[in-house]
């Protein structure tokens, strides 16, 4: 499991005279279900930028466990993200003509040789998990809340070890966000994964173990 | 990887075949220049081939060339009836056939020459050569039957005239198709002509269209007088008895008559020279005076390098047309990896390396592109066939449409730049930042 050292980021952007995030500190033990909230535009997407390797900033640490993601090449940063990452997005981010399965395996197969039988087996595991119980459906057929589903199954399939999602509920009506959300944490819980989610949806961030208040970039 | 694009592309399938087919017309302009220009330029010099050398009288080199290979009807100077005596006797000379134009039937041009020309430019494929004045060889595409009859009629084949009734030829051969003019051909004995056109100047002369062949009935009408009465009484008493031929032309086919110098005038005499040094030895000799002699292939080579500057024009219109139509197809493809660059951005933060994003965007814009050539290819092929098999049939003259070693060169070539040039695009999504797939 990672646990995570920030210290001394800065991040700015151009024509912007206060920095977009300022976080002197920040440290977060492993396996800890993280909340961080704000309002609009204080800074939560462009933490999880920085947290997943995304993005990086010149000022600044952010070590998981021993890797320093600022020390970091981008292709080395999208190796470490391929291996310890799973991302849920609030638009989902699914490919349309791939079939539900294709989805969640499209990242092993773009980032692999050859895709192990355990790999499919898993994926197979999750998508029933998650409730989809036609795994070749096109995902371009399915409702929003099946699409987030998906894309919750494809964030594990590599059981990664930091899992983070950036406004998973908010694309979606209260019923379907009130799943994704049960499923988030229970999944989590089962693998044992560090959980963060960026969310102004209460019913998500009361769920979680800590909570982490974004102003205008600054922690508070 | 193969998946995902396949998938992408079924997606946009409409805007990936409008792309298709544009680079598929584009490619398929340039490829039709070419094809089309080698299709011309191999099989007039194929037609060509089998006449070494060609004598005339003195005047254009080129329409003597259409003329006789291309049997062109124009009206050519004749040439003294002795030059193809002498001709016969030369001794560097395998063979001299005159080629003799006047008449037609259905369509079909009537040419008098004589047997070694059959033999000359290929071989009977059924019956059997000349043995009597009336006896005619039909070519490969001749629609008539080895038995039929037929009258011909007075002048080319644009310029219609009037038959010859008292005239009746019989097909006695056809010849093996020979992929020239020739094939369209009906072969009569020289003899002939000069005896059909000298009767007609006989009987109906005031009514004798002035035309292509005036002056060859203006000779035999001279000719006929001396020479041509002998041969009639001559060959008298051996006619009739296989065929049954009418008129004037029931006699047997009297080579030695050839050898009189009196004889009307040809147009023009191909002639099969022994050697080489022969045939340049020829043409020297005959380049004198009220003569031409020229090597065919030659007059074909030089015209050529008159075309090929139009060749070179249109194969630089269809290079402008390629590189417009490349580079508005690239400014597409390149518009559109930047509108799809939140998906781009996705497959990175999910974990997708850069190395396979810039692959899967090459090898998706190559794949459009070059399917696009290879169907453009295609399409050129197809286009120039059947153009040349409708120009083909009406010259006569075969055109070989095919591809040769330098296409596949240009076909490399056309795939390199599609290569390079889908390079842009391809950096364009290397280049991306996936942190653009949390922002909207
Ligand atoms: N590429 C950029 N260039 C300039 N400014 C940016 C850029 N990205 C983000 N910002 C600014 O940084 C600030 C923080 O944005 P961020 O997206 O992190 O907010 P957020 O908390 O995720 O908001 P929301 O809840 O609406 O998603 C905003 O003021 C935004 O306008
Ligand atoms: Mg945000």
């Amino acid at each position: 499991m990672l646990d995570l050292a920030i210290d001394g980021l800065e991040v700015r952007f151009r024509g912007l005279s206060e920095p977009a995030l300022a976080i002197p500190s920040l440290r977060l033990a492993a396996g800890e279900r993280v909340a961080v909230t704000g309002p609009s535009g204080s800074g939560k997407t462009t933490l999880i930028n920085i947290l997943t390797g995304l993005d990086r900033t010149p000022t600044g640490r952010v070590v998981w466990k021993n890797t320093d993601l600022t020390a970091l090449s981008e292709g080395a940063r999208d190796r470490w993200r391929a291996r310890n990452i799973g991302l849920v997005m609030q638009d989902f981010h699914l490919f349309a003509g791939l079939s539900a399965l294709d989805n969640v395996l499209l990242p092993q197969r773009l980032s692999r040789f050859r895709l192990a039988d355990a790999v499919r087996e898993e994926a197979l595991r999750l998508l029933s998990r998650v409730g989809i119980v036609r795994p070749r459906q096109p995902v371009e057929t399915m409702s929003r809340g099946q699409m987030q589903r998906v894309a919750v199954a494809r964030a594990l399939v590599a059981k990664p070890g930091l899992l983070v999602a950036d406004e998973p509920t908010a694309s979606l009506d209260a019923e379907s966000g009130g799943a994704v959300a049960d499923l988030l944490l229970e999944l989590t819980r089962e693998a044992g994964s560090t959980l963060i989610v960026a969310s102004h949806d209460a019913r998500m961030t009361d769920r979680l173990d800590r909570v982490l208040r974004l102003e205008s970039g600054r922690l508070v | 990887m193969f998946r995902f694009i396949a998938a992408d592309l079924r997606r946009h399938w409409l805007g990936v075949a409008a792309i298709m087919l544009l680079i598929a017309l584009a490619t398929a302009l340039g490829v039709a220049v070419t094809l089309q220009e080698r299709a011309l330029r191999l099989g007039s010099a194929r037609a060509a081939a089998a006449f070494d050398l060609v004598i005339g009288a003195a005047g254009s080199e080129t329409q003597l060339v259409l003329s006789s290979v291309f049997l062109q009807p124009a009206p050519l100077p004749l040439l003294p009836g002795e030059v193809l005596a002498r001709l016969r006797a030369d001794p560097r000379v395998a063979w001299a056939a005159p080629v003799g134009f006047g008449d037609f039937v259905g369509g079909y041009p009537i040419v008098g020459t004589t047997r070694e020309a059959v033999e000359g430019l290929g071989r009977l494929a059924e019956g059997s050569g000349f043995s009597h004045l009336g006896d005619a060889i039909v070519g490969a595409d001749v629609n008539r039957d080895i038995g039929e009859t037929f009258h011909p009629f007075h002048g080319t084949v644009e310029t219609a005239g009037d038959v010859h009734e008292e005239v009746e030829y019989e097909v006695v051969g056809r010849m093996a198709p020979t992929g020239t003019p020739w094939d369209r051909a009906i072969l009569v004995p020289i003899q002939a002509v000069w005896e059909v056109h000298a009767h007609r100047d006989h009987d109906d002369a005031p009514a004798t269209p002035v035309n292509a062949s005036g002056p060859v009935a203006a000779q035999v009408k001279a000719a006929h007088e001396e020479a041509g009465h002998e041969d009639h009484d001559h060959a008298e008493g051996a006619a009739h008895d296989e065929h049954d031929h009418h008129g004037h032309l029931a006699e047997e086919v009297d080579d030695a008559a050839l050898m009189s110098a009196d004889n009307p005038g040809v147009p023009a005499i191909m002639v099969k020279p022994k050697s080489i040094a022969d045939a340049y030895n020829l043409r020297q000799e005959y380049r004198r005076g009220n003569t031409v002699a020229v090597f065919p292939g030659e007059v074909l080579t030089r015209l050529y390098g008159t075309l090929g500057d139009a060749r070179r024009i249109l194969s630089a219109v269809a290079y402008g047309a390629q590189g417009l139509v490349a580079a508005a197809i690239l400014l597409v493809v390149s518009i559109h990896v930047l509108q799809r660059q939140r998906q781009i951005g996705a497959l990175r933060a999910l974990g997708a390396p850069r190395a396979v994003v810039f692959g899967i965007v090459w090898t998706e814009a190559f794949a459009i592109l070059a399917v696009g050539v290879l169907i453009g290819f295609g399409i050129g092929y197809a286009g120039v066939s059947v153009l040349s098999e409708r120009l083909g049939s009406e010259s006569g003259v075969n055109l070989p449409v095919e591809f040769q070693r330098s296409d596949l060169w240009t076909m490399g070539g056309f795939f390199a730049v599609t290569a390079i040039v889908t390079l842009l695009p391809a950096l364009l999504a290397y280049r991306q930042s996936p942190a653009r797939a949390l922002r909207s």
